[in-house]
Protein backbone atom coordinates (compact mmCIF):
# COMPACT_ATOMS: atom_id res chain seq x y z
CA UNK A 1 0.00 0.00 0.00
CA UNK A 2 3.02 2.27 0.82
CA UNK A 3 4.74 1.53 -2.58
CA UNK A 4 1.54 2.26 -3.98
CA UNK A 5 0.80 5.73 -2.44
CA UNK A 6 4.52 6.63 -3.12
CA UNK A 7 3.79 5.73 -7.06
CA UNK A 8 1.09 8.06 -6.78
CA UNK A 9 3.00 10.81 -5.39
CA UNK A 10 5.77 10.02 -7.93
CA UNK A 11 3.00 10.85 -10.78
CA UNK A 12 1.76 14.01 -8.98
CA UNK A 13 5.38 15.43 -9.19
CA UNK A 14 5.71 14.11 -12.84
CA UNK A 15 2.52 15.43 -13.81
CA UNK A 16 3.42 18.98 -12.02
CA UNK A 17 7.22 19.00 -14.20
CA UNK A 18 5.45 18.30 -16.86
CA UNK A 19 3.11 21.16 -16.33
CA UNK A 20 5.77 23.76 -15.68
CA UNK A 21 7.86 23.04 -18.50
CA UNK A 22 5.06 23.21 -21.27
CA UNK A 23 4.10 26.15 -19.98
CA UNK A 24 7.77 27.91 -19.92
CA UNK A 25 8.26 26.62 -23.46
CA UNK A 26 5.47 27.88 -24.42
CA UNK A 27 6.05 31.44 -22.61
CA UNK A 28 9.47 31.02 -24.10
CA UNK A 29 8.48 30.62 -27.96
CA UNK A 30 6.08 33.58 -27.46
CA UNK A 31 9.18 36.10 -25.80
CA UNK A 32 11.25 34.54 -29.09
CA UNK A 33 8.31 35.54 -31.44
CA UNK A 34 7.88 39.29 -30.09
CA UNK A 35 11.93 39.27 -30.93
CA UNK A 36 11.53 38.57 -34.14
CA UNK A 37 8.69 40.77 -34.58
CA UNK A 38 11.10 43.69 -33.57
CA UNK A 39 13.36 42.92 -35.22
CA UNK A 40 15.68 42.24 -31.84
CA UNK A 41 19.16 40.64 -33.87
CA UNK A 42 21.45 40.81 -31.19
CA UNK A 43 18.76 39.41 -28.32
CA UNK A 44 17.94 36.47 -30.73
CA UNK A 45 21.76 35.64 -31.26
CA UNK A 46 22.08 34.65 -27.13
CA UNK A 47 23.19 38.24 -27.00
CA UNK A 48 26.14 38.68 -29.32
CA UNK A 49 26.36 40.93 -31.60
CA UNK A 50 26.37 38.92 -34.97
CA UNK A 51 29.54 38.88 -36.86
CA UNK A 52 29.42 39.22 -40.26
CA UNK A 53 30.97 35.13 -40.60
CA UNK A 54 27.64 33.97 -39.04
CA UNK A 55 25.92 35.93 -41.39
CA UNK A 56 27.60 34.24 -44.34
CA UNK A 57 27.09 30.98 -42.54
CA UNK A 58 23.53 31.85 -42.66
CA UNK A 59 23.24 32.42 -46.15
CA UNK A 60 25.68 28.90 -47.24
CA UNK A 61 22.34 27.35 -45.33
CA UNK B 1 37.93 19.44 -13.93
CA UNK B 2 39.86 21.06 -11.24
CA UNK B 3 38.51 24.97 -10.30
CA UNK B 4 41.31 27.23 -11.07
CA UNK B 5 41.82 28.89 -8.66
CA UNK B 6 42.97 33.21 -9.44
CA UNK B 7 44.59 34.79 -6.66
CA UNK B 8 45.51 38.46 -7.24
CA UNK B 9 43.12 40.38 -5.64
CA UNK B 10 44.35 41.31 -1.69
CA UNK B 11 40.71 42.28 -0.71
CA UNK B 12 37.53 41.29 -1.20
CA UNK B 13 35.90 40.34 -4.59
CA UNK B 14 32.70 42.48 -5.55
CA UNK B 15 32.12 41.58 -9.42
CA UNK B 16 33.27 39.05 -11.73
CA UNK B 17 32.63 39.31 -15.48
CA UNK B 18 33.14 36.98 -18.56
CA UNK B 19 33.63 38.95 -22.05
CA UNK B 20 31.52 38.07 -25.02
CA UNK B 21 33.86 35.03 -26.36
CA UNK B 22 34.22 34.04 -22.35
CA UNK B 23 38.27 33.74 -23.22
CA UNK B 24 38.51 36.80 -20.58
CA UNK B 25 37.16 37.32 -17.19
CA UNK B 26 37.17 41.04 -15.58
CA UNK B 27 37.17 41.06 -11.38
CA UNK B 28 37.00 44.01 -9.30
CA UNK B 29 37.29 44.19 -5.99
CA UNK B 30 37.77 45.96 -2.67
CA UNK B 31 41.77 46.60 -3.17
CA UNK B 32 41.30 49.36 -6.19
CA UNK B 33 42.58 47.47 -8.62
CA UNK B 34 40.54 45.64 -11.87
CA UNK B 35 42.53 42.62 -13.04
CA UNK B 36 41.97 40.50 -16.23
CA UNK B 37 42.77 36.94 -17.05
CA UNK B 38 42.00 33.86 -19.37
CA UNK B 39 39.47 32.29 -18.64
CA UNK B 40 41.10 28.93 -19.72
CA UNK B 41 43.96 28.48 -17.44
CA UNK B 42 43.75 31.84 -14.78
CA UNK B 43 46.84 33.56 -16.11
CA UNK B 44 46.69 37.21 -15.24
CA UNK B 45 47.07 39.41 -19.02
CA UNK B 46 46.67 43.11 -17.38
CA UNK B 47 45.31 45.35 -14.68
CA UNK B 48 43.94 48.65 -15.04
CA UNK B 49 45.15 51.21 -12.67
CA UNK B 50 43.63 54.45 -11.70
CA UNK B 51 40.57 54.12 -9.25
CA UNK B 52 41.04 55.90 -5.92
CA UNK B 53 38.88 53.69 -3.84
CA UNK B 54 37.19 50.19 -3.49
CA UNK B 55 35.48 49.01 -6.99
CA UNK B 56 31.86 48.16 -6.79
CA UNK B 57 31.08 47.13 -10.68
CA UNK B 58 32.63 46.22 -14.07
CA UNK B 59 31.01 45.33 -17.43
CA UNK B 60 32.65 45.00 -20.31
CA UNK B 61 30.88 45.97 -23.81
CA UNK B 62 29.94 43.74 -26.66
CA UNK B 63 32.92 43.83 -28.92
CA UNK B 64 35.45 43.70 -26.12
CA UNK B 65 36.53 46.95 -27.12
CA UNK B 66 35.49 48.91 -23.93
CA UNK B 67 36.05 48.16 -20.10
CA UNK B 68 33.16 50.40 -17.99
CA UNK B 69 34.16 49.89 -13.79
CA UNK B 70 32.43 51.87 -10.94
CA UNK B 71 33.55 52.71 -7.31
CA UNK B 72 33.81 54.02 -4.31
CA UNK B 73 35.87 57.37 -5.57
CA UNK B 74 32.83 58.50 -6.57
CA UNK B 75 34.06 57.75 -10.08
CA UNK B 76 32.66 55.92 -13.45
CA UNK B 77 35.37 54.96 -16.00
CA UNK B 78 36.25 53.57 -19.17
CA UNK B 79 38.77 51.85 -20.57
CA UNK B 80 40.73 50.40 -23.54
CA UNK B 81 40.04 46.80 -22.92
CA UNK B 82 43.25 45.81 -25.19
CA UNK B 83 45.64 48.58 -23.90
CA UNK B 84 44.76 49.44 -20.61
CA UNK B 85 44.20 53.06 -21.74
CA UNK B 86 42.18 54.76 -19.12
CA UNK B 87 39.82 57.05 -21.92
CA UNK B 88 36.99 58.99 -19.87
CA UNK B 89 36.20 59.91 -16.09
CA UNK B 90 32.92 61.07 -15.43
CA UNK B 91 32.89 62.49 -11.68
CA UNK B 92 30.14 61.75 -9.31
CA UNK B 93 28.80 63.17 -5.37
CA UNK B 94 28.62 59.64 -4.76
CA UNK B 95 29.85 56.29 -5.31
CA UNK B 96 28.83 53.69 -8.20
CA UNK B 97 27.09 50.88 -7.15
CA UNK B 98 26.80 49.04 -10.59
CA UNK B 99 27.48 49.90 -14.16
CA UNK B 100 25.83 47.77 -17.15
CA UNK B 101 26.12 48.27 -21.19
CA UNK B 102 23.22 47.83 -23.26
CA UNK B 103 23.24 44.30 -25.69
CA UNK B 104 24.45 47.15 -28.46
CA UNK B 105 27.24 48.60 -26.54
CA UNK B 106 25.53 52.26 -27.53
CA UNK B 107 24.33 53.18 -23.66
CA UNK B 108 26.06 52.76 -20.55
CA UNK B 109 23.98 52.65 -17.13
CA UNK B 110 25.38 54.02 -13.85
CA UNK B 111 23.79 52.88 -10.86
CA UNK B 112 24.86 56.27 -7.96
CA UNK B 113 24.64 55.53 -4.18
CA UNK B 114 22.28 57.13 -2.17
CA UNK B 115 24.21 59.72 0.81
CA UNK B 116 24.17 62.50 2.59
CA UNK B 117 21.95 64.76 0.83
CA UNK B 118 21.98 62.82 -2.39
CA UNK B 119 19.20 60.68 -3.74
CA UNK B 120 20.11 57.80 -5.22
CA UNK B 121 20.23 57.73 -9.38
CA UNK B 122 20.39 56.13 -12.83
CA UNK B 123 22.40 58.01 -15.44
CA UNK B 124 22.93 56.48 -18.76
CA UNK B 125 25.64 57.82 -21.41
CA UNK B 126 25.73 57.52 -24.80
CA UNK B 127 29.03 55.50 -25.39
CA UNK B 128 31.15 56.05 -28.52
CA UNK B 129 32.16 52.22 -29.40
CA UNK B 130 35.82 53.88 -30.98
CA UNK B 131 38.00 53.56 -28.21
CA UNK B 132 40.04 56.38 -30.19
CA UNK B 133 36.92 58.45 -30.10
CA UNK B 134 36.20 61.59 -27.42
CA UNK B 135 33.52 60.02 -24.98
CA UNK B 136 30.83 62.82 -24.35
CA UNK B 137 30.12 64.13 -20.86
CA UNK B 138 26.28 64.39 -21.35
CA UNK B 139 24.03 62.12 -19.83
CA UNK B 140 21.46 61.55 -21.80
CA UNK B 141 19.12 60.36 -18.78
CA UNK B 142 19.14 61.00 -15.61
CA UNK B 143 16.30 59.14 -13.45
CA UNK B 144 16.12 60.16 -10.06
CA UNK B 145 15.24 57.24 -7.72
CA UNK B 146 12.94 59.13 -4.94
CA UNK B 147 11.08 56.11 -3.31
CA UNK B 148 13.55 53.52 -3.05
CA UNK B 149 17.60 53.67 -3.27
CA UNK B 150 18.46 51.50 -6.32
CA UNK B 151 21.13 49.31 -5.75
CA UNK B 152 21.40 47.62 -9.34
CA UNK B 153 19.93 48.11 -12.62
CA UNK B 154 20.08 46.93 -16.40
CA UNK B 155 18.81 47.21 -20.16
CA UNK B 156 16.27 44.66 -21.54
CA UNK B 157 15.97 43.48 -24.70
CA UNK B 158 16.48 46.63 -27.42
CA UNK B 159 17.20 48.71 -24.65
CA UNK B 160 13.22 49.32 -24.43
CA UNK B 161 13.39 49.24 -20.61
CA UNK B 162 15.98 49.89 -17.49
CA UNK B 163 15.11 47.60 -14.88
CA UNK B 164 15.90 48.71 -11.33
CA UNK B 165 16.36 46.78 -8.06
CA UNK B 166 16.33 48.32 -4.67
CA UNK B 167 16.93 48.60 -1.10
CA UNK B 168 13.17 47.55 -0.25
CA UNK B 169 13.02 44.56 -2.43
CA UNK B 170 11.12 46.19 -5.03
CA UNK B 171 11.58 46.28 -8.60
CA UNK B 172 11.13 48.71 -11.58
CA UNK B 173 10.89 48.83 -14.87
CA UNK B 174 11.69 52.56 -16.70
CA UNK B 175 10.75 53.92 -20.39
CA UNK B 176 14.61 53.91 -21.16
CA UNK B 177 14.13 56.71 -23.50
CA UNK B 178 11.64 59.43 -21.34
CA UNK B 179 12.89 57.98 -17.97
CA UNK B 180 9.35 57.34 -17.08
CA UNK B 181 8.60 55.35 -14.30
CA UNK B 182 6.30 52.72 -15.52
CA UNK B 183 5.76 50.22 -13.47
CA UNK B 184 6.99 49.11 -9.94
CA UNK B 185 7.01 45.56 -8.29
CA UNK B 186 6.84 44.16 -4.62
CA UNK B 187 9.30 41.57 -6.18
CA UNK B 188 11.75 40.29 -3.51
CA UNK B 189 10.36 40.37 0.51
CA UNK B 190 9.59 43.90 2.03
CA UNK B 191 12.80 46.16 2.93
CA UNK B 192 14.53 43.11 1.49
CA UNK B 193 17.87 44.54 -0.21
CA UNK B 194 18.45 43.13 -3.87
CA UNK B 195 21.86 42.56 -4.56
CA UNK B 196 21.88 41.45 -7.83
CA UNK B 197 20.17 41.35 -11.15
CA UNK B 198 21.62 39.29 -14.07
CA UNK B 199 19.57 38.95 -17.52
CA UNK B 200 18.71 36.01 -19.70
CA UNK B 201 21.16 35.83 -23.05
CA UNK B 202 18.06 37.19 -24.99
CA UNK B 203 17.12 39.89 -22.15
CA UNK B 204 13.47 39.48 -21.97
CA UNK B 205 13.85 37.89 -18.42
CA UNK B 206 16.29 38.16 -15.48
CA UNK B 207 17.30 36.88 -12.09
CA UNK B 208 17.04 38.96 -8.89
CA UNK B 209 18.96 38.02 -6.08
CA UNK B 210 18.32 39.39 -2.36
CA UNK B 211 19.22 39.22 1.55
CA UNK B 212 15.44 37.39 1.76
CA UNK B 213 17.26 34.62 0.95
CA UNK B 214 15.61 33.92 -2.44
CA UNK B 215 16.49 34.38 -5.91
CA UNK B 216 13.49 35.19 -8.64
CA UNK B 217 12.97 35.34 -12.50
CA UNK B 218 10.84 37.89 -13.60
CA UNK B 219 9.70 39.24 -16.92
CA UNK B 220 10.97 42.14 -18.33
CA UNK B 221 7.72 43.50 -20.03
CA UNK B 222 5.31 42.37 -17.14
CA UNK B 223 8.00 42.12 -13.88
CA UNK B 224 5.57 39.00 -13.02
CA UNK B 225 7.79 36.91 -10.54
CA UNK B 226 7.94 33.59 -13.00
CA UNK B 227 10.41 31.52 -10.91
CA UNK B 228 11.24 31.41 -7.23
CA UNK B 229 14.69 29.91 -5.52
CA UNK B 230 14.66 29.38 -1.48
CA UNK B 231 17.68 28.93 -0.43
CA UNK B 232 18.62 29.12 3.84
CA UNK B 233 21.29 31.99 3.21
CA UNK B 234 21.07 35.22 2.02
CA UNK B 235 21.75 36.07 -1.46
CA UNK B 236 24.59 38.04 -2.84
CA UNK B 237 23.86 37.10 -7.27
CA UNK B 238 22.29 34.85 -8.98
CA UNK B 239 23.13 34.15 -12.37
CA UNK B 240 21.10 32.29 -15.41
CA UNK B 241 23.35 29.59 -17.65
CA UNK B 242 22.95 29.36 -21.42
CA UNK B 243 22.76 25.75 -22.66
CA UNK B 244 21.14 24.03 -19.47
CA UNK B 245 18.15 25.26 -17.49
CA UNK B 246 20.07 26.26 -14.37
CA UNK B 247 20.68 29.08 -12.38
CA UNK B 248 23.44 29.53 -9.99
CA UNK B 249 23.12 31.40 -6.98
CA UNK B 250 25.91 32.62 -4.54
CA UNK B 251 25.75 33.96 -0.84
CA UNK B 252 26.35 33.36 2.63
CA UNK B 253 26.65 34.82 5.97
CA UNK B 254 29.61 37.33 5.98
CA UNK B 255 31.27 36.44 9.42
CA UNK B 256 30.61 39.98 11.34
CA UNK B 257 26.66 38.63 10.98
CA UNK B 258 26.77 35.41 12.48
CA UNK B 259 28.43 34.33 16.02
CA UNK B 260 29.51 31.21 14.66
CA UNK B 261 31.89 31.51 11.46
CA UNK B 262 32.70 27.98 10.24
CA UNK B 263 32.73 27.87 6.55
CA UNK B 264 29.70 24.98 7.15
CA UNK B 265 27.22 27.14 8.47
CA UNK B 266 28.23 30.37 6.66
CA UNK B 267 27.09 28.14 3.73
CA UNK B 268 29.70 29.60 1.53
CA UNK B 269 28.58 27.21 -1.44
CA UNK B 270 27.47 27.89 -5.07
CA UNK B 271 23.96 26.63 -5.48
CA UNK B 272 22.42 25.08 -8.63
CA UNK B 273 19.14 25.22 -9.32
CA UNK B 274 16.98 23.37 -12.23
CA UNK B 275 15.44 27.23 -13.56
CA UNK B 276 12.31 25.66 -14.84
CA UNK B 277 11.20 22.87 -11.66
CA UNK B 278 13.44 25.73 -8.83
CA UNK B 279 14.62 22.72 -6.91
CA UNK B 280 18.13 22.36 -5.73
CA UNK B 281 20.48 19.96 -7.85
CA UNK B 282 23.74 20.91 -6.83
CA UNK B 283 26.15 22.63 -4.63
CA UNK B 284 29.77 23.73 -5.37
CA UNK B 285 31.89 24.12 -2.30
CA UNK B 286 35.19 26.01 -1.90
CA UNK B 287 35.47 29.73 -0.91
CA UNK B 288 35.78 30.38 2.43
CA UNK B 289 33.66 33.50 2.35
CA UNK B 290 30.65 34.05 1.22
CA UNK B 291 30.09 34.35 -2.52
CA UNK B 292 29.93 37.87 -3.93
CA UNK B 293 29.72 37.46 -6.93
CA UNK B 294 28.83 34.80 -9.55
CA UNK B 295 29.06 35.12 -13.45
CA UNK B 296 28.26 32.02 -16.27
CA UNK B 297 30.58 31.86 -19.09
CA UNK B 298 28.39 33.05 -22.04
CA UNK B 299 29.27 29.57 -23.75
CA UNK B 300 27.45 28.14 -20.98
CA UNK B 301 30.70 26.01 -20.49
CA UNK B 302 31.42 26.84 -17.05
CA UNK B 303 31.29 29.68 -14.28
CA UNK B 304 33.04 31.78 -11.84
CA UNK B 305 32.85 33.17 -8.63
CA UNK B 306 34.42 35.96 -6.79
CA UNK B 307 34.54 35.70 -2.80
CA UNK B 308 34.47 37.47 0.59
CA UNK B 309 37.86 35.92 0.59
CA UNK B 310 39.66 37.66 -2.08
CA UNK B 311 39.40 34.81 -4.38
CA UNK B 312 37.89 34.27 -7.96
CA UNK B 313 37.38 30.33 -8.60
CA UNK B 314 37.01 29.65 -12.31
CA UNK B 315 35.43 26.04 -13.28
CA UNK B 316 34.31 24.09 -16.52
CA UNK B 317 31.98 22.35 -16.31
CA UNK B 318 32.16 18.09 -17.05
CA UNK B 319 30.04 15.97 -19.26
CA UNK B 320 27.76 14.69 -16.08
CA UNK B 321 26.57 18.83 -15.89
CA UNK B 322 25.21 18.79 -19.66
CA UNK B 323 24.24 15.13 -19.69
CA UNK B 324 21.81 15.74 -17.06
CA UNK B 325 17.94 15.94 -17.42
CA UNK B 326 14.92 15.75 -15.51
CA UNK B 327 12.57 12.83 -16.96
CA UNK B 328 10.13 15.24 -18.19
CA UNK B 329 12.85 17.33 -20.23
CA UNK B 330 13.81 13.91 -21.93
CA UNK B 331 10.63 13.29 -23.00
CA UNK B 332 9.89 16.90 -24.35
CA UNK B 333 13.52 16.36 -26.21
CA UNK B 334 12.41 12.69 -27.31
CA UNK B 335 8.72 13.92 -28.39
CA UNK B 336 10.73 16.99 -30.56
CA UNK B 337 12.83 14.83 -32.26
CA UNK B 338 10.04 12.96 -33.56
CA UNK B 339 8.19 15.72 -34.89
Amino acid sequence: QDQAKKNTADKAVIEARRRLLQEWLAWRESMVRMLEEEGAVIELNGGKIPSEEDEGAEEIE
Amino acid sequence: MRPILLSGHERALTQVKYNPDGDIIFSVSKDHVVCAWFSHNGERLGTYHGHQGALWTVDVDPTSTLLATGGADNTMRLWEVKTGKLLKTWDFPTSIKRVEFSADGRQLLGVTEKRSGHLGTIVVYEIDPDPEAEQTDEQSLRIVCEDSKPTVAGFSYLAHYIISGHEDGTVSQWDAKSGELLYNAQVHEPDMLITDLQWAPDRTYFITASKDKTARISAADSLEVLKTYTTDTPLNSAAITPVKEYVILGGGQAAMDVTTTSARQGKFEARFYHKIFAEEIGRVRGHFGPLNYVAVHPQGTGYCSGGEDGYVRVHHFDKPYFDFLYEVEREQAQEQANL
